[in-house]
């Protein structure tokens, strides 16, 4: 598969269709192990042929299941927006996916959102494949130029992109015969204000082994870290304006200057009797409540040592020959 | 922001005007300039060439009036009655407008006193209706009016046109802001470093105290074994074990 950059189609994805394609394949993948039945694991999608025989109970590592659906959004112009995805069924002896299923889904998707058309399908994988084109070219009777996101599951820390790809399909001439083939394009990732709640929401989540107060708190302190180095850089770039307007590198634009001058009129930000009064009573609660709950926690400790202790030298016991010892 | 948008149009239309008109055509064009409703900034117009010819001249006057809504405020005007000519209502209005964003430059809670003196204004309700229907309907401040303490709390002003030396000053003030956050950046990651050594330092300390517990355990469980005391705890049992075996 050819990896140029395509025609001029932009292309904006919503991460919800991210969301769903890999909860679609998280499902599947944890539905396999330990493994269920013979054929499907999971509602509505099978597996592809290459994996082997599901009915094993060997833990061996079968390569990760595949899954197919169908993305939807709104083409306008050059652009081509995708907003949803759903799941579909792949039928692995026409090497196609399910035809009926896919139209009564669209149905119900087109009452709910009439806007939206079917813009393409996705998988699962680390690369585009042969068969990848036939399920293409069976789309493209909905939509002539169907696109095909690929969604590479394996995780791979060094890697700081999303790894989720883009393909269009372009008629290029390979020896001497046209030929539809995948070609890579690039995309930018588009937010609704909901989304970007979500998002965010689960991008602090913390780490599932219950990180200790000492991770949490460089959790948080990197964040607002990163949120001062971008409003710092922000200000350098301001700064660097003006002392090259002050050389006389840049003609003195008025509106900007007096834009600045009124911003840095709002500084300092932080800096009424109000506030103090505000921040010290918090701070002083915040200590408070650590003592004290310290203090608790040392209190019942010392209740526990000191349980102990009697227990085992208790004088009144009648636990044979042990007498007090101290 | 979307003041300076309001005016965009504004500033380019005068601008073509003046650079066409000359000598005392100006002076109705810098008359209506200053009384427009939605025209706050004045510099481009004091840059055009043709309004820096009017100085020294006998139309110089005009050029005053326009430095002066450019950057004086109301108190100026009123020092310097006899020499500028007599402003329209509207420019009146205008210049306390620009009054208000001059004291905003330099404090931001603006007693009410003080601004009842700036503006020639008399009461408290006079006043505050006109910070409310003049100013903040217009857009160039936004605040909070505090009655009981009789103050204006300003939290954006826009801003007016820069007298020369002003562009050192913000320069320094940015210098500043630069230089504080630069300085805070370093203490939290500092803290964040100490947040994980001290994670560390508390990981190890748990490790060594687990590993001393194994290690009591397996030596009291090798000098120990027939133990048929029912005991409670392993603290009993040691203690029970060493008041026995030695």
């Amino acid at each position: 598969m050819a990896s140029s950059s395509s025609s001029g189609l932009t292309f904006k994805l919503h991460p919800l269709v991210i969301v769903n394609i890999s909860d679609h394949y998280t499902r599947v993948k944890s539905q396999m192990h330990p493994p269920l039945t013979a054929t499907n694991g999971s509602d509505g999608v099978d597996n592809t042929s290459s994996s082997p025989s599901s009915s094993s109970s060997s833990p061996s590592r079968s390569p990760p299941p595949r899954v197919y659906g169908c993305v939807i959004g709104i083409q306008r112009g050059r652009t081509v927006e995708i907003f949803n995805s759903f799941e579909l069924l792949y039928d692995p002896s026409t090497h196609s996916l399910d035809r009926a299923f896919l139209e009564k889904k669209q149905e119900l998707y087109k009452k709910v959102f009439p806007h939206f058309y079917i813009l393409g399908w996705y998988s699962t994988g680390s690369d585009a494949q042969e068969s990848d084109m036939h399920i293409h070219k069976a789309l493209m009777d909905i939509n002539e130029s169907p696109v095909y996101v690929l969604l590479n599951p394996s995780i791979n820390h060094a890697q700081k992109d999303l790894p989720v790809t883009i393909f269009e399909s372009e008629l290029h001439v390979i020896d001497g015969i046209p030929q539809l083939i995948f070609v890579r394009a690039s995309y930018t990732i588009e937010t609704v204000e909901a989304e970007r709640i979500s998002v965010d929401h689960v991008a602090h989540l913390k780490p599932s082994d219950g990180g200790s107060a000492a991770t949490q708190l460089a959790a948080h302190l990197t964040g607002t870290h990163s949120a001062i180095k971008m409003l710092n850089s922000r200000i350098r770039v301001l700064h660097h304006y003006l002392l090259s307007m002050q050389k006389g590198d840049i003609p003195c634009e008025n509106s900007l200057l007096r834009q600045v001058s009124s911003l840095l009129r709002r500084l300092p930000a932080i800096e009424s009797g109000k506030f103090q009064d505000d921040f010290l009573m918090e701070y002083n609660d915040t200590l408070l409540i650590t003592y004290l709950a310290m203090f608790t926690n040392c209190s019942s400790s010392m209740n526990e040592l000191v349980d102990k202790f009697n227990t085992a030298y208790d004088r009144h016991s009648r636990r044979g020959g042990r007498t007090a010892f101290f | 922001m979307d003041i300076e948008q309001k005016q965009a149009e504004f500033i380019d239309h005068f601008v073509k005007q003046a650079s066409t008109l000359n000598g005392s055509a100006l002076g109705s064009l810098v008359a209506e300039a200053t009384s427009n409703p939605s025209l706050f900034a004045f510099s481009e117009i004091l840059d055009v060439p043709t309004v820096l010819e009017l100085e020294g001249t006998d139309n110089s006057v005009y050029l005053d009036v326009l430095r002066l809504f450019a950057h004086g405020t109301w108190s100026d005007y009123k020092n310097n009655a006899g020499r500028l000519p007599q402003l329209a209502p509207e420019q009146v209005l205008k210049l306390k407008q620009l009054t208000v964003l001059t004291l905003a430059e330099t404090n931001k809670v603006l007693p009410y006193r003080q601004l009842m003196q700036e503006l020639d204004v008399s009461n408290v309700r006079e006043l505050e209706d006109f910070l409310i229907n003049e100013c903040m309907y217009a857009g160039i401040v936004r605040g909070k009016l505090d009655q009981l303490r009789e103050c204006f709390e300003v939290q954006f002003a826009a801003g007016r046109d820069l007298r020369p030396g002003q562009l050192g000053s913000m320069i320094q003030t940015l210098s500043n802001w630069l230089a504080t956050s630069d300085n805070l950046l370093v203490s939290i990651q500092e803290k964040i470093k100490w947040a994980d050594t001290m994670s560390e330092l508390d990981k190890k300390h748990r490790k060594e105290v687990e590993d001393k517990v194994e290690e009591v355990k397996k030596s009291i469980s090798l000098k120990f074994h027939p133990v048929s005391r029912q005991t409670l705890t392993t603290e009993g049992m040691r203690r029970s074990s060493l008041n026995l075996v030695e």
